[in-house]
This record gives C-alpha cells, sequence and structure tokens, in this order.
C-alpha cells in the first residue's frame, strides 16, 4: 500500500462527497477551501495545547525539573485544565481602555498565523492553498502581526503596554529585513515562490547544505518575529511586566498565548518547507510525518534557545539587526548569486 | 570566536535536558533524607527512659514536658512525655542529652495540622502505637 498520500485520499473522497451533493464545481472548490481552513484551525487549536505543555516540560527538563507532572500521566491534562481555568476567569476589562481597538488586539493578532497555514506544505500536493506566490504571500501576512501589539499597547491605556507595542513595532519591522532576506537565497536558488515547487526542488539536496546561513539567519530572526527569547523585550517581565499582555486576563490573554504558539508553528514549517526539505524523507513513513516530524524538531530547537539564553536589550536588539544580521544576509545573497552564475558558466 | 559563548550555554541546557532531574515528584517519592536529618516529632523508646528529664531542661524553648511518677520501690518512672513540635526549633540538643540514647527524630516531617493542639506528640502513646505494629496513624510512606 502506497501510503504516501492519505491526505490526498481524504482530500479526494472528501471532493466525491462534495461533487454528489453541492450543484457545481466552483461550489466544491469553496466547500474543500472551509474544509482546509477547519482543518488548520483545528490543527492550530491542537497544536497549542500540546506546545505549551512541551514548551513547559522542556523548560522544566532544561532547569533539572520535572514540569508539569501532577495532572495525568506525565502530566498531559495540564494545559486542558489550564485553559478550562482560563474560560471560566471574569472577562475583566481595565478602566479607560480604548474599547474596541484593546478587544480587537488579541483577535487581530490571531488572524495572520491562521493565514501563513494556508500556504504550508504538510505532504506533496497537500497545501491548503498553493499560492504561485506562497513564499511572497507569508512574509507580507506574517507583517500584519505587528499592528496588532501596537494595537495591544495603545488601546491598554498603559505605559508599559505602551512601551512594549512600540518596542515590538521596532523589533519586528526590523527583523523582517533579515528574514526576507534570507528567504530570498533559497528563493534565488529555486526560482520559484510557490512553496510546493521549493520542496519538490529538495528531492536531492536539502537547502540547509546550499544555504547554512541563510538558515542560522533565518532562524535568528524568526526568533524575533515571533517575540520569544532570547528577543522578547516586547514582554521583558523584568522591564515592562507583560508589555502590550499586561491589561489582558482570562480568555483574551488566553488567545495572545494561542497566537504565539500557532505562529511558532508556522515559522517552524515555513522553515522546514524552505530549508529542510519539507515533506521528503525516506519512504517508510508518509511525507506528512516526516513535515510534522522535521517541523517538531525546528519547534525544539527554538525552545532550546529560548531557555538557554537571556535577553537581550533593545539597543543590542537593534543593533545586532542593522549592523550584523543585514549586512551578513545581504553578503548571503551576493554569494548565492555568484555561486549561481559561476555554476550556470561552468556547467551550462 | 565570536558566538562560541552561545554555543557553550546550548551544550549546557542540552545536557541538563538529558540528565537526572534534580528535583522529585514529592508525595508519590518521598525524599531520601539524610542520617543527621532534623525533623519530624521525638521518638520515644519509653522501656528504655530513665525519666531524668534531662531533654526536658536542656530544651531551650521548652517543648518537651515530662511528668514523672513513683513506683512501689519508689523508683522514678514516667508518666507522660509529651513533645510540642510547635515550639520546637530542631536544636537536636535533647536527643544529645539523653544518657539512655532513648530518643531520636523520627524522620516524618509532614504532619501540618489545623490547630496548635495537633503539633504537640504524645511520644508514650506513639511509642506505644508503634509497638503494636499499627502505624497507620502517623505520616508513613503508605499515607498517600
Amino acid at each position: 500500500m502506497n501510503n504516501e498520500d492519505i491526505l490526498l485520499r481524504i482530500g479526494s473522497g472528501l471532493r466525491q462527497l462534495f461533487g454528489g451533493v453541492l450543484p457545481s464545481p466552483d461550489a466544491v472548490d469553496i466547500a474543500m477551501y472551509f474544509v482546509a481552513l477547519v482543518a488548520c484551525v483545528a490543527l492550530i487549536f491542537t497544536n497549542a495545547v500540546i506546545l505549551i505543555l512541551a514548551e513547559r516540560k522542556v523548560a522544566g527538563f532544561m532547569q533539572s525539573r520535572y514540569g508539569p507532572n501532577r495532572l495525568g500521566p506525565y502530566g498531559m491534562f495540564q494545559t486542558v485544565a489550564d485553559v478550562i481555568k482560563l474560560l471560566t476567569k471574569e472577562d475583566y476589562r481595565p478602566h479607560g481602555v480604548d474599547k474596541w481597538v484593546w478587544a480587537m488586539a488579541p483577535v487581530i493578532l490571531f488572524v495572520p498565523p491562521v493565514m501563513v497555514y494556508a500556504i504550508i506544505p504538510f505532504g506533496k500536493e497537500a497545501v491548503p492553498v498553493d499560492l504561485n506566490i506562497g513564499i511572497f504571500y507569508f512574509i507580507a501576512i506574517s507583517s500584519v502581526a505587528t499592528i496588532a501589539f501596537l494595537m495591544a499597547g495603545w488601546g491598554s491605556n498603559n505605559k508599559y503596554s505602551l512601551i512594549g507595542g512600540m518596542r515590538a513595532v521596532a523589533q519586528m519591522v526590523s527583523y523582517e529585513i533579515p528574514l526576507v532576506f534570507s528567504i530570498l537565497g533559497v528563493v534565488m536558488l529555486t526560482g520559484s515562490l510557490q512553496t510546493s515547487v521549493i520542496v519538490e526542488k529538495q528531492a536531492g539536496v536539502w537547502f540547509i547544505l546550499l544555504q547554512p546561513v541563510a538558515f542560522i539567519i533565518y532562524l535568528i530572526a524568526a526568533a524575533a518575529e515571533t517575540n520569544r527569547m532570547p528577543f522578547d523585550i516586547v514582554e521583558g517581565e523584568s522591564e515592562i511586566i507583560a508589555g502590550p499582555f499586561t491589561e489582558y486576563s482570562g480568555m483574551r490573554w488566553a488567545i495572545f498565548f494561542l497566537a504565539e504558539y500557532a505562529s511558532l508553528f508556522a515559522v517552524s514549517a515555513i522553515a522546514t518547507t524552505l530549508f529542510l526539505g519539507g515533506w521528503h524523507g525516506p519512504a517508510f513513513l508518509p511525507g506528512w510525518i516526516w513535515f510534522m516530524g522535521k517541523t517538531y524538531v525546528m519547534i525544539f530547537l527554538f525552545m532550546w534557545v529560548r531557555w538557554t539564553f537571556p535577553r537581550l536589550r533593545v539597543d543590542q536588539l537593534m543593533s545586532f539587526c542593522w549592523k550584523f544580521l543585514i549586512p551578513v544576509s545581504l553578503a548571503n545573497i551576493l554569494v548565492t548569486g555568484i555561486s549561481i552564475f559561476a555554476y550556470r558558466a561552468i556547467g551550462g | 570566536m565570536y558566538g562560541k559563548g552561545l554555543l557553550i550555554g546550548l551544550g549546557i541546557t542540552l545536557r541538563e535536558f538529558f540528565r537526572k532531574k534534580a528535583t522529585e515528584k514529592y508525595p508519590e517519592v518521598r525524599p531520601k533524607l539524610s542520617e543527621r536529618f532534623r525533623g519530624g516529632k521525638l521518638a520515644l523508646d519509653p522501656d528504655k527512659c530513665i525519666a531524668c528529664s534531662l531533654c526536658a531542661l536542656s530544651c531551650p524553648n521548652s517543648s518537651i514536658r515530662i511528668v514523672t511518677t513513683k513506683d512501689e520501690a519508689g523508683k522514678r518512672k514516667l508518666a507522660e512525655y509529651e513533645h510540642d513540635t510547635g515550639a520546637c526549633m530542631y536544636c537536636n540538643l535533647c536527643i544529645e542529652s539523653c544518657p539512655q540514647k532513648c530518643i531520636q527524630w523520627d524522620k516524618k516531617f509532614d504532619f501540618a495540622g489545623y490547630s496548635r493542639k495537633h503539633l504537640v506528640s504524645d511520644c508514650i502513646a506513639a511509642a506505644r502505637l508503634k509497638k503494636t505494629g499499627d502505624v497507620s496513624q502517623e505520616g508513613t510512606k503508605n499515607e498517600q
């Protein structure tokens, strides 16, 4: 049995099912997109539950602790209990907040990661929406998250929130540049922005071998983009309480968390797509398992870094980006271009 | 080399990740207490005790209360022996002063109660319970 296309088989089965019920092929397409959306949102929610537990476990293990271990085997139901607790908390709105801006911020922050899932190639031909400008779309969408941070910071009517929001803008706008430049190296090699094509071209050699510098730059910039340690000056507890999240509680606060883990998975999945060969792997396992496995390895890498390094200062963060990462990423593009040119000149 | 410290740091955390954990899963796994651990209540051996009251006298906080009587032969005998753990500061002076070595720590440190009365332990009754084999009253390994 070729277990490679379980996702495809489910897809074609659903297509046939809808084809029997719905009147036109367009309606079937729309229904399929809806199914993909629901699947992505379900993935995000289950993933957040798993990743929050994983993060706490990794944190514990790296600090010579066990981490959560009270509820269920290995503390498996800890996150579930936390979610129930957060859901039952009072929906408290502090005085003086900008009502709509404040209330909309967590929702808007949650939207970009969900949209990014549309272009993630989970398996061969298993991309929710296979855009021909997929990577460009990812870059464009992930920038939108900046606005949500600023909204939360501004709407909270709290000086720490505002400082945090401003830091978020400065950090995310700056680190977008090395992120894009590091992706550009891969795009130059493939000549395509389509995620499925990029993975297809890595059948022989993964791009982490051809673009190691770009991979490291991507890692650093992605950690900064998702506001994770050591770049979490946005919510540096010792300086500005929790930054833009200070005035939120209960489920609104949980949505911020959900968005953080959704975007963590998204950037890890994009890293897998761009550098780690996507769904490619030895044939004894189906492609989507390889993809998820590599993505979780990437997530572990992010957690590992988070629980190892201390927080950077704001000025260090900025000078590291502008004085180090951007020149290096530009040099990487130059070297890549020259190499491609030389390769063509020699090999034809 | 630039960034060498970062790699060393990552190595340390990864080693820590796979190493045996320093913390214990406490109520299920009981901690291994050292030989000289001081804690819990006083475990008295009433048969060995000569009711000399040296332990009560040596206690800086007067946390030991002894009542003695005399038997038919006129010999001093232990009637009551109470250890108020709420007043005890676990200085070990009572144990060191005992000429018969008949008191020691029972090392059962988890005996929280709802009032101060619960902190006072009747050592003779505890010793009797221990002798009859019924140890379930005190905090034991099987209590959880």
